[in-house]
């Protein structure tokens, strides 16, 4: 059985002339899966989990989480799901145990086994010997740690995670996604959206890609990375007009997709990088622009989301 | 128990946050200490004796003539003396001055606040039997009301006297005459000891005066409210609403924190939360009632009535002001929307509920209008308390105020439904 099923979501704000933030998404996660929707800001990816967080509704459309429509029984949906929010959301004036207990309050519990859960979360996000500690003397990673924690007290079956990696040093992230790992291995199934594809890489069994509200692909690594065959990411520095240039290496044969990012920067994906450069170095001095920089990727999720987009996922 | 969760957790976060404590619990205190020193904090308003200018121009009775002093002196010399007393002594702080010029310029320097002046013939006026007047000439400053009034009274008194002494000097030479004896000596002679015996008897123990006395009323009864009571109540009251908007912020707070929306992410309801909030709210206001009551007491001297019908009025100020201050927050989006919609809110309902004017009892238009206030509705219920008000008198308004606060809360349920749904 599907851990999580959405059919045909959709969500307008202010309907019917306000932004559509979820256009009609469909996808499923398996029972034990870490499953990533990747996408650049604005994509969609926070609307999608709050509706299935039955945060807000959708305008059409419906989702089974557990087996329970996040329409129709969400109150069945919230006891099976932790949800991760992006902000920290915890209460800066009590401790990281106070906040531990409420949140395990919220979620129905109390006596010993509260106060067991409370003390195995505060190991396992390793925070024993600060527990005490008001949350807003904390450091941005040790609040990351709580707010996961938070959400992990009633053991859900599935934890969404809401960028929980934004703003941190990368020794607390590292740390967040072993635990994660760790998480899935012990059955959890996992939601987590992220704009960073190495995070998505290194963390999914699957990968949603969104832009613009719309799924655009799904699938394993290699089944994405097969949407765009075997091409090469070059990326490439100069020291004058960028645009023109891109503009010039479009009509390029072998070239696939060139999108322009900022500082001068260009990103192109090609077939045959080692017949393509010399073509690229005679444009360039052709257009009296000299190429300052130069740097070979093999295929990788920007890739797909170059290829399907036209636009580099940090854009 | 969830809901005791979010109170308890709320009602620690009100009393961690020194400026809203301060906003609660020290402004009534210092707005009520300002009014108190402005009106007194005892039994009755206290005034500050009058400043009074007295220029004594009478020389007393003539030389030969008819003329009668009261009491062995002159009139003149009375009146300054009956304002001099010890028994006036807190009313009226006397200034003598040589001519009535410099009486009146004492008035018009603002050295004084009313000149008392005394003409040359007055002695003789009172002790002539054949109608003779004179007039003392009380000066005031035009912009007191008072303090002039103070004084006059005494001066009126003094006046009625010797008007008398000279009532009983006419009566006495009467008598003589109707005898058959028109001798100047005998008829002066007469005149002027029964003026004196007069005086000697008004400055003695009067043979009528006025007993003044209540009704024989018992000691608990005898606690009628002060000054500061019925100062401090309103400010009490007013505060109740102020205060309560204060820990329902929380939930404005909690919204741009996100710890609202990861609330709604778990098993509890809206209505849990809500009434999570609702009861620190009510905790907070209630607490900040009680010190309120109790310092009042200790510091003020307010007497607050019997302790069930304030207890009862307490509670019900604090579910009233709780559930009011909770649909105010369920209406406004942002915090400074919050803040200016229920200080708005508030300060009007303080204005037309009367905070401002403590638990006077009104009566005409203003009584009606006050009653469309929930605030309007607990000051009279506190208004009958005060004076030792029973059960059944304060019945209607507790009704009342737990009627409103019922409506507020439904109605807060509701709002908070739709702008979280």
């Amino acid at each position: 059985m599907s851990a999580i099923e959405v059919r045909g979501l959709y969500k307008q704000f202010d309907p019917p002339k306000g932004a559509v933030a979820v256009d009609h998404v469909s996808f499923e996660i398996e029972e034990g899966e870490i499953f990533s929707l990747l996408g650049p800001n604005g994509a969609g990816k926070t609307t999608t989990i709050s509706i299935l967080s039955c945060l807000l509704r959708p305008t059409s459309g419906d989702a089974s989480v557990g087996g329970s429509s996040v329409l129709s029984d969400a109150d069945n949906v919230k006891k099976q799901i932790g949800v991760v929010p992006q902000d920290i959301a915890l209460y800066g004036d009590l401790s990281a145990r106070e906040n531990l207990f409420f949140w395990g309050r919220m979620y129905g519990m109390s006596g010993a086994e509260l106060t067991n859960r409370v003390d195995q979360v505060i190991e396992l996000i390793g925070l024993t010997d600060r527990q005490n500690d008001r949350v807003d003397k904390y450091s941005g990673g040790m609040k990351r740690r709580v707010n996961i924690g938070a959400a992990l007290l009633h053991k859900p079956r599935i934890l969404y995670l809401d960028e929980p990696t934004v703003g941190i040093d990368p020794q607390s992230r590292r740390s967040i996604l072993d635990g994660i790992k760790d998480f899935n291995a012990a059955g959890m199934t996992i939601l987590y959206t992220t704009h960073y594809m190495e995070e998505a890489q290194e963390l999914s069994d699957r990968i949603a890609i969104m832009d613009h509200g719309k799924l655009i692909a799904v699938g394993s690594q290699p089944e994405l990375v097969r949407i765009v065959g075997e091409q090469t990411r070059i990326d490439l520095s100069v020291d004058r007009q960028a645009t023109a240039l891109a503009e010039e290496w479009r009509q390029i044969p072998g070239v696939s997709a060139v999108s322009e990012l900022e500082d001068r920067n260009l990103r192109l994906l090609t077939d045959d990088a080692n017949s393509l450069m010399p073509r690229l170095f005679e444009s360039a001095r052709a257009m009296e622009a000299r190429i300052t920089e130069i740097a070979l990727a093999e295929p990788n999720l920007e890739a797909v989301f170059l290829h399907l987009t036209g636009r580099a996922l940090r854009d | 128990m969830r809901s005791l969760s979010i109170a308890w957790k709320d009602f620690r976060h009100v009393y961690r946050n020194i400026p809203a404590l301060a906003m609660m619990l020290a402004a009534p205190l210092v707005l009520s200490l300002a009014l108190g020193a402005a009106f007194g904090s005892g039994s009755s308003f206290s005034i500050k004796p009058v400043d009074t200018a007295i220029v004594n121009l009478d020389q007393g009775a003539a030389t030969g003539g008819s003329g009668a002093a009261i009491g062995g002196q002159n009139a003149g010399a009375t009146i300054e003396q009956i304002l001099a007393s010890p028994d006036v002594k807190d009313l009226v702080v006397l200034k003598k001055f040589a001519t009535e010029g410099e009486a009146r310029a004492a008035v018009d320097n603002g050295d004084a606040s009313v000149a008392v002046i005394i003409p040359a013939g007055l002695t003789e006026a009172v002790s002539s039997p054949s109608g003779k007047s004179a007039s003392i000439t009380i000066y005031r400053d035009p912009s007191l009301t008072i303090s002039p009034g103070i004084v006059s009274s005494i001066v009126q008194s003094a006046i009625l006297s010797l008007n008398g002494a000279r009532a009983a000097a006419a009566g006495a030479v009467a008598i003589v005459t109707q005898s058959g004896n028109h001798d100047p000596g005998v008829l002066t002679d007469a005149a002027t000891k029964t003026a004196q015996a007069f005086g000697q008897g008004f400055q003695g123990q009067p043979p009528i005066s006025i007993d003044s006395r209540a009704p024989s009323i018992s000691a608990s009864e005898r606690a009628a409210p002060n000054v500061a009571s019925q100062v401090l109540l309103g400010m009490m009251v007013f505060f109740m609403f102020f205060g309560a908007s204060q820990p329902a912020r929380s939930i404005i707070d909690e919204q741009r924190n996100a710890t609202l929306a990861r609330l709604f992410t778990t098993p509890t309801s809206r209505r849990l939360i809500l009434g999570g909030k609702y009861v620190a709210v009510f905790m907070v206001v209630l607490i900040q009632s009680i010190i309120l009551l109790v310092v009042g007491r200790l510091v003020f001297g307010a007497h607050w009535g019997f302790f069930g019908p304030v207890a009862v009025l307490t509670i019900c100020g604090a579910l009233v002001a709780a559930s009011l201050a909770l649909l105010m927050i369920s209406l406004a989006k942002t915090p400074a929307q919050a803040g200016a919609f229920s200080s708005a809110v508030f300060v009007f309902l303080g204005l037309v509920g009367g905070n401002f004017v403590g638990s006077v009892n009104f009566t005409g238009p203003f009584a009606i209008v006050r009653r469309i206030t929930p605030n309007g509705w607990l000051l009279e219920g506190w208004s009958k308390a005060l004076y030792g008000g029973s059960w059944g008198s304060i019945g209607l308004p507790v009704l009342v105020v737990l009627a409103s606060s019922a409506v507020f809360f439904a109605v807060a349920t509701v709002a908070f439904g739709r702008r979280f749904a």
